[in-house]
């Protein structure tokens, strides 16, 4: 029986790969298009683009397009371009990535490793915050920022993010907590170490793997966030988002789909690039705790 | 100054008691077990003398001083765990150091302490390393390296060799010994495995069910057992238990035992007066593998030995000693007798019964026969 079975596998391996590998290539190349189409549209003249076909490389490469979404394009009155939205939404989607992180760790230090009565239940409750929709908390959060006084601020949109992102930070500190031996924390109150000198000490130093996936999740999900955005931002220090809404909903004038391409590329270029750099820790993160280190 | 005192200490969580009012008092130097199955309250009572967990009701005192509202770390311990819980990004000197530059302890200090460690545990060439790059055995040394940078007045030791292969336990139990003649600081150490505590204590204190049944050397709790517990969990193979009935043959108390063959009558030793009250009465009696051997030619006549063959059912051979099954009353009952007796299974052997340690159990309370 099992020699039949080897038999079988060895000749139809070959053209099982085959298949695997054929679907993979079909499918990249699915995933790949849009992008293509983006890049290659985007150092495209507006001449060629409309005489041209969609797919086609360019005749002549211009970066007319990029300069102009990044400088002089239009959203709505302002024809400044994308570089104030870009560094707005630097300016509160960095700190609410690194508080949120910070706050998510010391969660997950405390859920795990100084469990006290109904530190579970909690946990739990701060779960559900995973499954509640943006829309959800809109006019609540309206409220208490106005409460705050810290409606239409950068300070308060960094708060709804943090707030809304502590959930999912909290769950994945304290997933990679839970695998830490409580007898490191025993240990360490011995030889005298306190509740935070023990955080900072020896928790923290062994968390990059974690910290890595929570940067690069909450990174992704805060810089591509368009709800909290709109709503939370004043005018001028509209999110890269909204501004790319904008200006390629622009109706005055001619439709300029280069600088629409460039511009959503320059909007999505910062996910990318921590995507390439901290990519290699993302998986490994991810399964971090699975196998004993 | 390393003494431990317990008095009357109970912990409860919630409505269950988990220790019932233990008292046990350690003198300073002393080396003591506190052993039993899991589930005893042992590995509760050591984190409770640690500090880690608070006391419900009654006293601890370490070197005179009552520690219950003490921290951990103002407790003057140090503690080794069994999953030696080293900090995995501080290399090995990071890891003995770590307490001592929490305490700020000066440059000069943290170096003496280093190579007294280092020296004592014999791992110069392995400070510069991380913990992932050590053997199990190097991290058990390095856990133990931590213990002692800071010259604490106790040593709390919490399983520390049962995450370790067969035989580098037998090695770092021996090393543990030395560590001990070595620096003569006051050991409590908890483990669940009865050769080791044997091998290592002073004292052994025999924990079951939050109790302690016996405290006593590893020799007075091996050949004087309390009760039917401690008999059955110290020594290995364990103790062989055989129900039997009291009766009075010749003026002398003992009792009878058959092996499917016949019956034969084993006589109690005299010392033995609780049984005279027996008589008629079901007890449980206790004879260790040992005691039934094969017989020697050479020896003389024993008075305390009596001699019968019985069947063999099993041959277990051991090396050093060959493992032989038969039954009595029914019950399976082990003997070691020597391999150049090559017993067969299905055999018949004459074996020697030495009388002179037979214990006698109550069957209802499971207490010792005196």
């Amino acid at each position: 029986m099992a020699e039949f079975a080897r038999a079988e596998s060895a000749g139809g391996r070959a053209f099982g790969r085959l298949i695997v590998y054929g679907l993979l290539v079909l499918v990249a190349i699915y995933y790949l298009m849009p992008l293509f189409v983006m890049l290659t549209t985007s150092v495209k003249s507006l001449e060629e683009i409309r005489a041209g076909n969609l797919v086609a490389l360019p005749t002549s490469i211009t970066f007319d397009a990029w300069s102009k979404a990044w400088g002089t394009a239009c959203t709505g009155a302002d024809c400044s371009g994308l570089k104030g939205n870009f560094w707005a939404s630097m300016s509160f989607v960095l700190p609410a990535v690194v508080i949120s992180t910070l706050i998510g760790a010391f969660n997950g230090y405390v859920l795990t490793l100084w469990r006290f009565k109904g530190s579970d239940i909690l946990f739990t409750t701060m779960l559900v915050g995973c499954f509640i929709p943006f829309q959800v908390v809109l006019l609540p959060m309206a409220q208490t920022l106005g409460w705050l006084g810290l409606a239409n601020t950068t300070p308060g949109l960094v708060f709804v993010h943090v707030v809304y992102g502590l959930a999912f930070t909290t769950l994945f500190f304290r997933n990679f907590y839970v695998s830490v031996p409580e007898e490191m924390v025993k240990a360490a109150r011995i030889d005298g170490a306190g509740f935070f000198t023990i955080f900072w000490r020896i928790i923290l130093p062994l968390s990059p793997p974690i910290i890595v996936v929570c940067v690069i999740w909450q990174f992704t999900q805060i810089w591509n966030d368009f709800l909290f955005g709109v709503v939370f931002s004043g005018g001028e220090r509209q999110p890269i988002t909204v501004a790319l809404n904008n200006l390629v909903n622009t109706s005055t004038g001619v439709k300029e789909y280069n600088v629409d391409m460039a511009a959503a590329i320059i909007a999505a270029l910062p996910t990318l690039f921590v995507y390439v750099v901290a990519g290699k820790y993302f998986v490994r993160g991810l399964t971090a705790g699975s196998v004993k280190g | 100054m390393g003494a431990l005192s317990i008095r009357n200490v109970v912990k409860r969580y919630g409505s269950v008691t988990i220790l019932k009012s233990i008292n046990l008092e350690v003198r300073d130097g002393e080396f003591v077990i506190l052993v039993g199955p899991s589930g005893c309250g042992k590995s509760t009572l050591l984190n409770m003398i640690a500090g880690l967990d608070t006391v419900s009701e009654g006293e601890i005192a370490i070197g005179g001083r009552v520690v219950n509202n003490l921290p951990p770390k103002d407790r003057d311990i140090a503690m080794v765990f069994q999953s030696y819980a080293l900090y995995p990004t501080m290399n090995v000197r990071e890891n003995i150091l770590f307490g001592l530059r929490i305490r700020k302890a000066t440059a000069q200090e943290m170096e003496g302490a280093l190579a007294r460690v280092a020296k004592t545990l014999q791992m110069e060439h392995l400070l510069d390393r991380k913990p992932s790059q050590l053997s199990g055995g190097q991290r058990q040394r390095v856990a133990m390296g931590r213990a002692l940078a800071r010259d604490p007045a106790l040593f709390l030791f919490d399983e520390p060799l049962s995450n370790l292969d067969a035989k580098l336990r037998v090695d770092m139990r021996t090393e543990i010994k030395l560590l001990h003649d070595r620096v003569k600081t006051t050991i409590v150490y908890v483990t669940h495995d009865q050769i080791e505590a044997m091998t290592l204590g002073d004292r052994i204190v025999v924990m079951k069910e939050g109790e302690v049944r016996q405290v006593g050397t590893p020799q007075e709790v091996y050949d004087d057992p309390a009760d039917l517990f401690v008999a059955g969990f110290i020594g290995s193979p364990s103790m062989n238990f055989i129900r039997c009935t009291v009766e009075s043959r010749n003026g002398r108390l003992g009792v009878s035992l058959h092996d499917g063959a016949g019956t034969f009558f084993v006589p109690a030793p005299p010392s033995i007066t609780g049984l005279g009250e027996r008589a008629g009465k079901e007890v449980i009696l206790g004879i260790r593998p040992e005691q039934i051997t094969d017989k020697d030619p050479y020896a003389g006549a024993n008075p305390h030995s009596i001699e019968q063959s019985a069947r063999i059912e099993v041959v277990q051979p051991t090396g050093p000693d060959t493992l032989v099954l038969i039954r009595l009353n029914g019950t399976p009952v082990t003997c070691r007798v020597h391999p150049g007796a090559s017993p067969k299974a299905s055999q018949t052997m004459g074996l020697s019964f030495d009388l002179s340690k037979l214990v006698f159990f109550d069957p209802q309370t499971e207490k010792r026969i005196r």
